[in-house]
């Protein structure tokens, strides 16, 4: 609970406050959002399955946005950025995807 | 490390635990229990606390960037540079073809100025010369500087050949318009005898007769008065010659414009 609390508040002073953010990092914001909302729903999943450790979920959602960014870095360097952005969201959007799958066969149990 | 790992699972398991107890053969059913159990009621562990840190740092990036995204104008800051090049590269050629449409387009409209001008110009020096062909060929009226002519002719000793003599003289004095009595002199007036009358271009002249001549009067005046000359010749026929000058004289006797039949324009 504490936790949507937070994400709710994030949104809003996200909203409110307008902070600006570094122009060298405002390439990579988007794409680190998906990374993070992919960690999001595999945590969500974790807890449906009943096997969700904090430890896990901290490491994952950190090590994702990283890596995405990362990847989004080096494709900016090799002149490929545009497309490797592009595969790291069709990937994370696949993983969305089935983790989403998996949160409605849960709920729903369809 | 090791404090997380050991808070982690207490409620993990304190809570996965009793469902495996109560019913291994329905965990779809437990699944749906561990949502509810883990958002109500609301626990302050530690873990909540960390996970809640993270959502809240992504609720902020996805705000950010939806604000960015939806703010029409600044587009371009999350755009990547190569993208920056081929628009500024695109803008950059769109407003030079606008250049050189503009361009051509003052050209084009300079043109059309000069030329508009140039039709005027040509209009007006037409129309002047229209005018002073129609003074030479008699079909406008005209006024000037010149000379008054009256010849008196009593005994009706005055026969064309004189008056012919008279305008000639006029003529090569530089006459520029000239109207005997009521009728307009030009290139193909004649002079004939008639009965006691002389005629010109058919019509009679009535005495006296009256030249109303445009041109330099002191060229006209002396030409006439010349020793031997127009005025010393009518009056040895025994008619009186009057010579008055005068800065304006209207030449106002008219002959129709007529379009010749055969001859063209050669140009």
């Amino acid at each position: 609970m504490i936790a949507v609390l937070g994400l709710v508040v994030g949104v809003v002073v996200g909203l409110v406050v307008r902070p600006v953010v570094p122009s060298g990092f405002e390439p990579y914001l988007p794409i680190a959002v998906v990374a993070a909302l992919d960690a999001v729903f595999g945590g969500l999943r974790a807890i449906l399955d009943g096997i969700f450790d904090d430890k896990v979920f901290v490491v994952s959602f950190l090590s994702n946005v990283v890596v995405a960014a990362l990847i989004v870095f080096l494709g900016d360097k090799l002149g490929v950025g545009a497309q490797l952005s592009t595969g790291v969201v069709v990937v994370l959007g696949i993983r969305i995807f089935s983790n989403a799958a998996a949160i409605r066969r849960h709920v729903f149990r369809a | 490390m090791s404090e997380e790992h050991e808070d982690a699972p207490g409620p993990g398991t304190g809570q996965a635990e009793p469902e495996a107890g109560t019913g291994p053969t329905a965990p779809r059913q437990s699944g749906r229990r561990r949502l509810v159990a883990a958002l109500w009621p609301p626990r302050l562990t530690r873990a909540q606390l960390i996970v809640a840190l993270l959502l809240f740092v992504l609720g902020l990036g996805l705000a950010i960037q939806v604000r960015t995204t939806s703010d029409g104008n600044s587009t371009l800051r999350g755009a990547r540079q190569e993208d920056l090049v081929r628009i500024l590269t695109e803008l950059d050629n769109r407003s030079q073809r606008l250049q050189d449409e503009k361009r051509g387009l003052e050209n084009q409209r300079s043109q059309l100025e000069t030329s508009s001008d140039q039709a005027a110009e040509a209009l007006k020096q037409t129309q002047e010369k229209a005018r002073e062909l129609g003074v030479l060929a008699g079909t406008v009226a005209a006024q000037g500087p010149g000379i008054t002519l009256t010849v008196k002719d009593p005994h009706g000793g005055v026969e064309a050949d004189s008056l012919l003599d008279t305008v000639q003289e006029l003529r090569a004095a530089g006459a520029e318009a000239i109207q005997v009595n009521n009728v307009r002199v030009v290139g193909d007036t004649y002079f004939t005898d008639g009965a006691n009358r002389v005629l010109v271009d058919g019509h009679r002249l009535a005495q006296p007769y009256v030249f109303k001549v445009i041109g330099n009067p002191p060229d006209l005046e002396p030409a006439l008065n010349i020793p031997g000359g127009v005025v010393q010749t009518l009056e040895k026929e025994q008619a009186t010659a009057d010579v008055v000058r005068s800065q304006k004289i209207v030449v106002d006797a008219l002959r129709p414009s007529e379009q010749p039949d055969y001859a063209r324009s050669s140009q």
